[in-house]
Parts: structure tokens; C-alpha cells; sequence
């Protein structure tokens, strides 16, 4: 491969590809939302409902950045200090919310946790106010600090952090100090892009908010549009709907505009050379019992954010019906039974077929983005495929209604389109780091020992961006098969997912049958999120023998 | 111990895990004023011993004394920011978010001064180090030389009672090495602290030290003046830390039959046609000239030896030229010499 000769058919072919699945739909939407002119648009986003959704979810997002930055942030700063096998235990526990779906993790709260809940009956104990705000703001933070945690955790990895703040004590300084005037400083990109990450998840969150909220009448921009959209057919309605989503999508792509430039500011401040290896201890005289007080709160969160709520819902599953105390007297698997009565073992069929697709179409769309590009040209590309990850999944889903509704509406197929452009970014992030990774002497090498381009691309290129791919792949699966916005927005009659089968089932009310069908999607998920998890860590040897 | 004499004293240090020792039992006295060069392989416990002193990495076991303060040992650990110490680190170790004028107005802020007043002290520093240019630059704009003054700039910012370089001049070019090294001995002449000095490298430990204490897996395994050391080492590992070294198997022509190291420089080449003078006859197996002086690798009966001599080469390959010892030195480790016919370490450059 001879380095970053860009090809333009792969170019023209990925822009493509980002025209028909990114740019077309929130086209699309737009023009919907400005059908009735400018006056009807802003006539439609200043009506009581639009304005109090925007209030709601900016107030929601603001607080979940705050709280889960702070949070995650200072468990970083903690736990990625601590010696290695102490390490590897606190951050498998700090991260474990994240493999639980946002939808799981919003039911089971509110099982365990709500009025009447599990907790409420044996013990007495509610989170105040959790069917509402507080709940929504409490879920979200709880399944948000693992995402800030992983942003700040990869940015102290790249900065040589111990030397830097050794010299800092050297100079004089006090423990508090080097915080304020080394490590925080140092860490203000990875913290920023953790807070942009944070506010645009939660920004464009469905279903804490559709199970928290929309039992108190707390609407946020995503559950107004998915429900007006299940209640209403009228074209008012819709264009009404268009306005909510294109603002929503505006609301996302300004914040993701203003940490960018923050972020630019900020990283233009590049750090070069030192490059010691972690893993020396900090400065020592913490001592066990600051130490032992961090592992006591991590394990309380753990417990408190998934523990508890998980075996909630597998006591839910279990038990005869509601009200009744979880004991093996009430067990029964009935609550499966009727969970797979109905159209369910259809959702779960489609959801696996799409997951399955949308994971292996992700990564062929990926293999030109990255692959046939010089570096600059796939930052370029890389930040278009990202922009499809940031576009709500609810707007994104009513864009690709109007912009491929008319022929493919209530079909599989427009679900598949909604999947292949929100997670389009979700396969090519670990590939491209991958690339980034390679050494274009290796491909230069090989065609001097007399590969063709074609064997050296297979025999040289590939092999190291094995472990990038199935990543890629896994993810993509994961998320697929969790995803509940866009398939709730865009399944037709024949063509229910397993999402829109659960968000129906609670919808009717049945605790029982919900939670055995939440189980059944968690159980899965968490096992294939174990073994990705196990698998990131091995490829470093393979590549180390290749 | 009056603190006029002794400015860092290390008592049975010793650091580590439990079983596996970073430093065994380490103890070493720095003079006021001394510049001490600790030389060792890379993993031979000189960053570690550095960090201890600095107050990093609390020792297990043994005490460490800068002036007349205990500052680690029993309980008592004083922190790194209350003891008197100066690091320059191996990478530097710049802040990339502050300009060079806060990186060396750092320390001066710690110690108390208003942030004019040490932006103005830490400006007058970088002039006297003839760097005052580059006051509003990162990290990230300086070249290497450039940042290892402004690493010791900060060092100097702090006024210690002791410097503690950790190879600073490591990931320096040969030129720009000597530049360094003239300025850490000049400002440590003017301001009269104390200085410990890692290094690898035998050439500079032994030309910038007033002693050398050489570590090999974390033991202090000699402590002396540069002479000393180059001249008389106390193991083979020692020996060829400390310069280029050859090991015979006996003197040769002499009765004793015990191992002798020899110096390149302690060998006297003649041609064989000049007669015997007491001396003994050996092969040129490889000739490296290398500018100032050129290196021989002769063959003799008691193994290889390696011969440098001032000037151009004076003997080809294959010549046999007759061979004198203006001294050797007796190995006492015997357990630790290699086989005699293997060749012996720091053969001449042939490239």
C-alpha cells in the first residue's frame, strides 16, 4: 500500500454512501419541518409541549454531564492509579452498567427501586421522585459515569502522567496542588470530551426517559417524538414532530460544535517525547484507609446502579405475580411463557437478522473508509460517519421515514437503513484506530519481498486489524440488538423488532412479562460484552509474534 | 555528622517489594559540594535509588538523611515537596500546559513568592542560562537541548541542598552533551549544593564525578574516585561498566596464572623486528581506527586483547607485532570470568 495514495472510487463511493444515509434524512427533515414556511416552523417549535420537551432535556443533560464528568472523572483519577491487579477488578465493577441496556436498566430501577417496588414492599425504601426528573437525571448519570470514566481512563493512558506530577511534588508542591495545577489541567481534553460524549448521549436518550418519565408526564424532545408519533397519523402533527427533531438534532450538533472547539483549543497543547511507562506507584502515603473508603463507594455504586436492580428483575421474572414477595414458594416460568406468547419469538428472529446484518454491512462499508484513504481524507470521512452516531436516533429515524417511507415503510429493510447510518460510526472508530496503528513500512515490506498489492493487503494489512473488526462487528451486534428509538419509531406490522415487543409489553402493564423478556436481552448481551471485553486485551500478543 | 560535611547520607536503604529488592541494603555519603556519579545498567536500581531520595518511593527498610534532617526512615516520611531536593528527570518531564516562564516560576511560587515575583525571578534565571528567548514557548516548541535547560532551570528555581540528575543527557547528540555537562558543573561550582548523577555511561560518570558509585542489581557494588574505579574495579562487572575492558587468562611470560583485567590504554605495541625487550609476541586480528586513537584486537595465547594506541594504525591485519603490559589488574571474582578464547567485551569498532 503505498502511503496514503487516496482512491477515488472509494472516495466517491463512501461519500455516497454518507449522502444516502446521513445527509438525505436529515435533508429530509428539514424540509418537512419548514413545510408550512418559517412562520409554521417556529410557530410549531414555540408551542407549550416543544418548549418544555427542549427545557426538559436540556436540564436532564446538563445535570447527567455535570454529575457523571465529576463522577467518573475522580473514579478514573482513583482507580486507574491503583497497582494493577486491584485495577482490573474496581474498573471491570465501575463499567458493568454500561453493558446492561439503557431500557433494562430504566425498568429494573423502577422495579426495585420505585413506588411499589421490590424494596418498597419488603423494606419501605423508594428513591423519592424516581418516576420522574430525578429518576431519569439518576438512571442516565448511573449508566453515563462509565462513559466518562473510559474517556478519562484512555486520556491519563496517553499522557506520562507519574513524571509529570513527580516533578510538580519535586518543585514544591503539595498533593492538592499538583491536582490543581498539573493533573486537572492535563486532563481537560479527555474531561471535555468526556462532557460532549455524556451530553450527547443523554441528549438523545429514549428509553430512561420513556420509563421514568413518561409515567409523570416528564416529556423529553425524544419520548415527545415517539409518542405524538404513535398516537397521531395527521400531517400537522408529523411536520410538528419534524420541527421537535430537527431541533433536537440542531441542539446536538452545536454541542458537539462547541466542545470541539474547546477541544481543539485545548489539544493543540500537544504533549511530545516522554513516554514512561505507567504503573509506578504515585506518590505513596495514601494510605489503606483512603484507599479501602474508594473501594467501599465503588462497590456501593456497582450495588446500587446494577446489582440490586438485576436481581430485582430476575425476582420480577420469577414471581408469580405482582405484589408477591420473590421466594421460591411464588416462582413460576410463567412470566417467560407469556412473554413468548406473542410476536415475540418474530422480534427476537428480526432483531438478530438485522444485528447480524447491519454487523457485517457496517463492516464492508467500513473496509473503503479506511482502507483506500490517505489519513487526512479518513479523519475527514471518519468525523461524516460519526455525524450519524450524533443525530438522535428519533429524529434520525423520522428523517429516514420521510426520506425512504414511501416505498419501504413498515418494511425491515428501513430499520436496516436507520442501523447502518446511526452505527455506521460505531464499527469504524476501532478499525480506523487500528489503521492509524499500522506501519506502512509492513505493506512496503511486503511488496519488496514480492506481495502483490492484493497479498499484501491480505496477507500483511488485515491480519493486525483482525481484532479491530470483530470489535467493530460485536459492538455494532450489541447495540443492534438493544436499539429501541429507531425500530419503535419505523417497525411495521411484520416487521417488530424484539425492542419494539418489550417497549410494548411494558407499555400494557405486565411487570412479569417485561422483566423475563428484559432478562432474556440483558443475559445475552452481558455474555457477548464479557468475552469482547476479554478479547481486547489478547490481540497484543498475536501482533507481537506477527 | 556536622551538615557542613555530609549533604545526603543513605543508611541501609533498601526499596522494593517484599523479595524482590529494587535496592539491598544501601548506604552512601555525598559531601557537601560532591558531585557523585551513580553509574549502572539500565535496571540496576539508579532511577529507583534517585526516587527514593527525592521522597517518591518510601524505603522498606533503612534511613536517608539530607543535611542533618532525617526525611525517610522509622515512621517518619517527609513528602517530596519539603525536602530539599532538585530533580531533573530522564524524559524532562515539562508540563505541556504551562509556558517555559511558569514551568520555572513553578517551584518559586511553591515556595511562598507572589506570582509576579516569581515570574520575574524565574525570568532572571532563564536569562542567566542564556535561554531568556524562550520564556513564552511549550514544551512542544523546544528541541531536546532546549528542554533539558529548561528542566534545569526548574531544578535550579528551587535552590536544594541536593540536585538529582536522572540521565539527563541520555537523549542527547555527543555536541550538545558536553554543553550540558559544562553548564550542571558550573552552576553546581557557583551555588556549592551537592549532586547525584545517573548514568550508564562510563565516560561521562568518570569525567564529571568526584566519585563514582557503581550499582548492579540494586547493590552499591563500589563506591570510589573515578581513578579508582577505571583503575582498580572490584569485580568484572564493574570493570566492563566502567570503560572498555579485556580479560586474560594469566599474564602472559608471568608465573601467576590468575585472570587479569587490561585496559586498552595499559598495553604497549612494538614491531616484532625491534627485538625482545621482556616482551611477547601477538596477532592483529582487527584494526578500527577511529580518529584521536585507533583499537587493536590482538590474538595471544592467554585470549583477546583489546590495545589502543594515540594516532592513525600504525599495524595491519595479520601482522604480528610484539605486545607489553604497563600494568593489569587481578580479578578476584573468578566464578564470573568467561571462557578466555571467547572475545572479550568492547571489541574495536570495525564498521
Amino acid at each position: 500500500m503505498p502511503p496514503a495514495r487516496a482512491r477515488p472510487v472509494n472516495l466517491v463511493l463512501v461519500i455516497a454512501l454518507l449522502g444516502a444515509l446521513i445527509a438525505v434524512p436529515v435533508v429530509q427533515l428539514a424540509r418537512t419541518a419548514f413545510a408550512s414556511g418559517w412562520s409554521g416552523a417556529r410557530a410549531a417549535a414555540g408551542s407549550r409541549q416543544a418548549v418544555l420537551a427542549l427545557e426538559h432535556t436540556m436540564l436532564v443533560s446538563v445535570l447527567v454531564t455535570v454529575s457523571a464528568v465529576i463522577c467518573g472523572g475522580a473514579l478514573a483519577l482513583v482507580v486507574e492509579r491503583r497497582p494493577r491487579r486491584s485495577r482490573t477488578l474496581l474498573r471491570a465493577a465501575v463499567i458493568s452498567p454500561l453493558l446492561i441496556p439503557e431500557f433494562v436498566l430504566g425498568f429494573s430501577w423502577s422495579q426495585a427501586y420505585g413506588p411499589s417496588g421490590t424494596l418498597d414492599r419488603a423494606a419501605g425504601i423508594t428513591v423519592p421522585g424516581l418516576l420522574g426528573p430525578t429518576g431519569v437525571v439518576l438512571v442516565l448519570t448511573a449508566h453515563a459515569i462509565p462513559l466518562a470514566y473510559l474517556v478519562t481512563a484512555a486520556g491519563l493512558a496517553t499522557r506520562a502522567e507519574p513524571d509529570l506530577e513527580l516533578a510538580a511534588r519535586a518543585s514544591g508542591a503539595s498533593a492538592r496542588t499538583v491536582l490543581r495545577t498539573v493533573t486537572l489541567p492535563l486532563l481537560r481534553p479527555a474531561l471535555t470530551a468526556a462532557a460532549a460524549l455524556v451530553f450527547v448521549t443523554s441528549t438523545n436518550s429514549f428509553a430512561v426517559p420513556q420509563v421514568l418519565g413518561e409515567p409523570a408526564g416528564f416529556a423529553t424532545m425524544s419520548t415527545l417524538i415517539f409518542n405524538d408519533l404513535n398516537l397521531s397519523a395527521s400531517p400537522d402533527v408529523f411536520n410538528q414532530l419534524a420541527v421537535v427533531a430537527l431541533e433536537q438534532t440542531t441542539l446536538v450538533l452545536a454541542a458537539i460544535l462547541v466542545f470541539g472547539l474547546t477541544l481543539h483549543g485545548a489539544a493543540t497543547e500537544s504533549v511530545r517525547g516522554p513516554t514512561t511507562a505507567g504503573g509506578r506507584a504515585a506518590v505513596g502515603a495514601d494510605g489503606h484507609v483512603a484507599s479501602r473508603i474508594t473501594t467501599a463507594l465503588i462497590g456501593l455504586y456497582v450495588l446500587i446502579a446494577t446489582v440490586v436492580p438485576l436481581l430485582v428483575l430476575i425476582g420480577v421474572a420469577l414471581t408469580r405475580g405482582p405484589g408477591l414477595a420473590p421466594i421460591p414458594a411464588n416462582w413460576t416460568t410463567s412470566n417467560f411463557a407469556e412473554a413468548f406468547s406473542g410476536p415475540t419469538w418474530v422480534g427476537l428472529r428480526h432483531s438478530l437478522i438485522l444485528a447480524a446484518l447491519a454487523a457485517v454491512i457496517v463492516v464492508v462499508m467500513c473496509l473503503p473508509t479506511v482502507l483506500g484513504t490517505g489519513r487526512r481524507s479518513r479523519t475527514a470521512l471518519g468525523a461524516g460517519v460519526l455525524m450519524g452516531y450524533a443525530v438522535p436516533g428519533s429524529a434520525l429515524a423520522v428523517g429516514v421515514l420521510i426520506a425512504y417511507g414511501s416505498p419501504l415503510e413498515g418494511s425491515a429493510l428501513i430499520i436496516l437503513i436507520a442501523y447502518l447510518a446511526k452505527l455506521w460510526a460505531v464499527g469504524h472508530r476501532p478499525l480506523s484506530a487500528g489503521v492509524d496503528r499500522l506501519v506502512p513500512e509492513h505493506a512496503m515490506a511486503a511488496r519488496a519481498s514480492g506481495a502483490g498489492p492484493l497479498t499484501a493487503v491480505g496477507s500483511v494489512v488485515l491480519p493486525p486489524l483482525r481484532a479491530a473488526l470483530l470489535t467493530g462487528a460485536g459492538l455494532v451486534f450489541v447495540l443492534a440488538v438493544q436499539e429501541v428509538t429507531m425500530s419503535g419509531i419505523l417497525y411495521g406490522p411484520g416487521s417488530e423488532t424484539f425492542a419494539a415487543v418489550i417497549l410494548n409489553q411494558q407499555d400494557l402493564g405486565s411487570d412479569g412479562a417485561t422483566a423475563a423478556l428484559a432478562l432474556t436481552m440483558t443475559v445475552p448481551l452481558l455474555v457477548i460484552g464479557l468475552v469482547l471485553g476479554a478479547g481486547r486485551r489478547r490481540p497484543r500478543s498475536p501482533e507481537a509474534v506477527a | 555528622m556536622s551538615p557542613s560535611v555530609t549533604a545526603l547520607q543513605c543508611r541501609d536503604v533498601t526499596v522494593g517489594h517484599a523479595g524482590v529488592p529494587a535496592l539491598d541494603g544501601l548506604s552512601l555519603t555525598v559531601g557537601a559540594g560532591e558531585l557523585l556519579a551513580v553509574l549502572g545498567s539500565s535496571g540496576s536500581g539508579k532511577t529507583t535509588l534517585l526516587h527514593t531520595i527525592a521522597g517518591f518511593i518510601p524505603p522498606l527498610a533503612g534511613e536517608i538523611w539530607l543535611a542533618d534532617r532525617l526525611v525517610a526512615g522509622g515512621r517518619r516520611t517527609v513528602p517530596p515537596e519539603h525536602r530539599s531536593v532538585g530533580v531533573v528527570f530522564q524524559h524532562y518531564a515539562l508540563w505541556p500546559h504551562m509556558s517555559v516562564l511558569d514551568t520555572v516560576a513553578y517551584p518559586l511560587r511553591r515556595s511562598g513568592g507572589t506570582r509576579g515575583q516569581a515570574r520575574s525571578d524565574a525570568a532572571e534565571l532563564l536569562g542567566d542560562l542564556h535561554i531568556g528567548h524562550l520564556a513564552g514557548r511549550r514544551p512542544s516548541e523546544l528541541s531536546g537541548g532546549e528542554q533539558q535547560r529548561v528542566a534545569l532551570a526548574r531544578a535550579l528555581a528551587r535552590h536544594p541542598a541536593v540536585y538529582l540528575f536522572d540521565e539527563p543527557t541520555a537523549h542527547l547528540d555527543a555536541p550538545l552533551r558536553s554543553v550540558v555537562l559544562d553548564e550542571v558543573a558550573d552552576q553546581r561550582k557557583r551555588q556549592g549544593t551537592a549532586a547525584l548523577y545517573a548514568t550508564h555511561d562510563a565516560a561521562e560518570a568518570l569525567a564529571l564525578a568526584d566519585r563514582v558509585a557503581v550499582l548492579d542489581h540494586g547493590r552499591l557494588v563500589q563506591l570510589g574516585t573515578p581513578t579508582d574505579v577505571y583503575e582498580r574495579p572490584a569485580s568484572l562487572a564493574v570493570a566492563r561498566l566502567a570503560g572498555p575492558a579485556s580479560v586474560l587468562a594469566a599474564e602472559p611470560g608471568s608465573s601467576d596464572r590468575a585472570p587479569r583485567l587490561v585496559r586498552p590504554d595499559w598495553v604497549g605495541l612494538d614491531r616484532v623486528s625491534l627485538g625482545d625487550g621482556g616482551a611477547w609476541e601477538a596477532r592483529v586480528i582487527a584494526v578500527a581506527f577511529h580518529g584521536p586513537h585507533t583499537d587493536y584486537r590482538l590474538g595471544t595465547e592467554a585470549g583477546e586483547l583489546l590495545a589502543r594506541e594515540p594516532g592513525p594504525a600504525r599495524f595491519s591485519a595479520g601482522e604480528r607485532v610484539r605486545c607489553s603490559l604497563t600494568r593489569s589488574w587481578p580479578l578476584t571474582d573468578r566464578a564470573r570470568i568467561p571462557d578466555a578464547s571467547q572475545p572479550a567485551a568492547d571489541e574495536p569498532k570495525l564498521a
